[in-house]
């Protein structure tokens, strides 16, 4: 048994294998969730989407998604990346966010420096940059402790990224969205340009991937493609369809929105 | 500071010199390793002399067997996807040869639809097992050795997992061991085809 899924150079097989630390850490996600969505502010739509994300985490770190991710395909690495940093995170925070909030309210200087949208941006970046680098991902991802660090590490920036667009942060002017929807596009051209990177590239990027035994028909090369477009496009899908929906609530006049006010 | 010119010499004298762009990426050896001489039955059932059909190409040699789950498939693989990146020429200057060290098992046409999965112009050698282990301890690899069946009856089989590569004068000079990545491949090909001695 393992506590946590890591690259395993032994043939895939479909045999369920039990990671408790992935049922610890998803636990502790929902029992802070459960405990920040209790606010009376929180709708029943927020509550609901927030569990969503929780299950959505689960479901992207458990076996069959998390040990195929850490080490047998790209592609599974990369639709693991969308959800714990892009999908989930979001979910979450819609349902927290009037606890965390409140909390926030009650908290000091540094957690609204650390909640500010360029620290935010930036650590986001550096995080996703960091844990793409193929000397990095393939020296994490056959240790435990290493493959944990990737998804935790991922999941935290997930929450960080979008912490400023979704929480309200007292005694902070909330910036307009036109601002919002830019800090959403600037802070995902990382990830665009990794996946790009991915998609042109003539061998794979990924010796993990590579010297894997292959889970499916899809060779190396043409999982880290699929990787390249699955980052490409879901990811571009999740901010774009986000900013749609921005455009439309900034556009429909939403004067109070419209007017960077400020928060709780 | 003194210390710190101290730590940075020591750094720089113990950091190996990267391999520039004309030096192999593969594993050199030490003694270049003489082509061997010996015939085995390739997948169209006729005998095949390894040192008068591989004459004049590079030859890479790769012994493994069908049931392995990772290191043969994988390996395989990774150079096949790389020499279909190759010109014809290129190619044509080029012969893959895999042995079975498994030929209980891996019967001619099991071979051939296995290695047609990766290139059809790969060849796949069978002979009895004592031979196929005399050709290895010839050039310096490891016999290789069945494991112990399981109650399903399945075993497998260890053997050397490197390809070695005989060049043009019948020498290798390098091994690609497992591990070895598609971009290396592609780096060492062109100029092992390149090279005349």
């Amino acid at each position: 048994m393992q506590w946590w899924c890591s690259a395993d150079s032994g043939p895939w097989t479909w045999t369920w294998i039990a990671y408790p630390g992935v049922w610890a850490f998803v636990l502790t996600t929902a029992w802070l969730h459960r405990k920040y969505a209790r606010h009376a502010d929180t709708p029943m739509g927020a509550r609901v989407a927030g569990w969503c994300g929780v299950v959505l985490l689960w479901l992207s770190l458990d076996w069959p998604m998390g040990p195929l991710a850490a080490g047998y395909l790209a592609s599974a690495h990369a639709t693991q990346f969308i959800v714990v940093a892009l999908i989930s995170p979001p979910l979450i925070l819609i349902g927290a966010r009037h606890g965390l909030a409140a909390r926030i309210g009650a908290g000091g200087a540094v957690a609204r420096w650390l909640t500010h949208p360029l620290i935010a941006g930036i650590a986001f970046n550096i995080v996703v940059m960091a844990t793409h680098v193929p000397r990095v991902n393939d020296a994490l991802m056959p240790m435990q402790f290493g493959a944990f660090a990737v998804d935790v590490a991922w999941f935290i920036a997930g929450i960080w990224f979008w912490w400023p667009i979704l929480v309200p942060v007292p005694h902070r002017p909330r910036f307009a969205i036109p601002l919002q929807m830019l800090y959403l596009f600037l802070g995902t051209l990382v990830h665009t340009g990794i996946a790009m990177v991915m998609l042109v590239h003539d061998h794979p990027m990924y010796g993990i991937y590579e010297l894997a035994p292959r889970a499916t028909a899809m060779s190396a090369i043409t999982d880290l493609k699929v990787a390249g477009g699955i980052m490409e496009l879901a990811g571009a899908g999740v901010i774009f369809g986000v900013l749609t929906a921005m455009f439309f609530k900034w556009s429909g006049g939403s004067g109070a929105e419209t007017k960077a006010t400020h928060g709780v | 500071m003194r210390a710190l010119i101290l730590i940075a010499g020591l750094t720089l004298a113990c950091t190996p010199p990267k391999p520039t762009a004309l030096e192999l990426r593969g594993l050199k050896l030490g003694t270049p390793i003489a082509k061997p001489d010996f015939t085995l039955t390739a997948t169209d059932g006729q005998p095949f002399s390894f040192r008068e059909r591989t004459a004049g190409k590079v030859a890479l040699l790769f012994f493994g067997y069908l049931n392995c789950p990772d290191v043969c498939p994988v390996h395989t693989a990774n150079l096949a996807t790389v020499i279909r990146g190759l010109t014809g020429e290129e190619r044509q200057k080029l012969m893959f040869v895999f042995v079975t060290t498994d030929p209980e098992r891996d019967t001619l046409p099991a071979l051939r639809k296995w290695l047609n999965n990766f290139d059809p112009a790969f060849v796949g050698l069978r002979g009895p097992i004592e031979e196929v282990n005399a050709i290895q301890q010839g050039i310096l690899f490891p016999a290789s050795f069945a494991t112990e069946k399981q109650p399903d009856g399945s075993y497998g089989i260890g053997h050397g997992t490197a390809v070695i590569a005989f060049e043009m004068d019948d020498s290798a000079r390098v091994v690609y061991p497992f591990g070895i990545r598609q971009e290396d491949w592609a780096h060492d090909l062109p100029k092992l085809l390149a090279r005349k001695r």
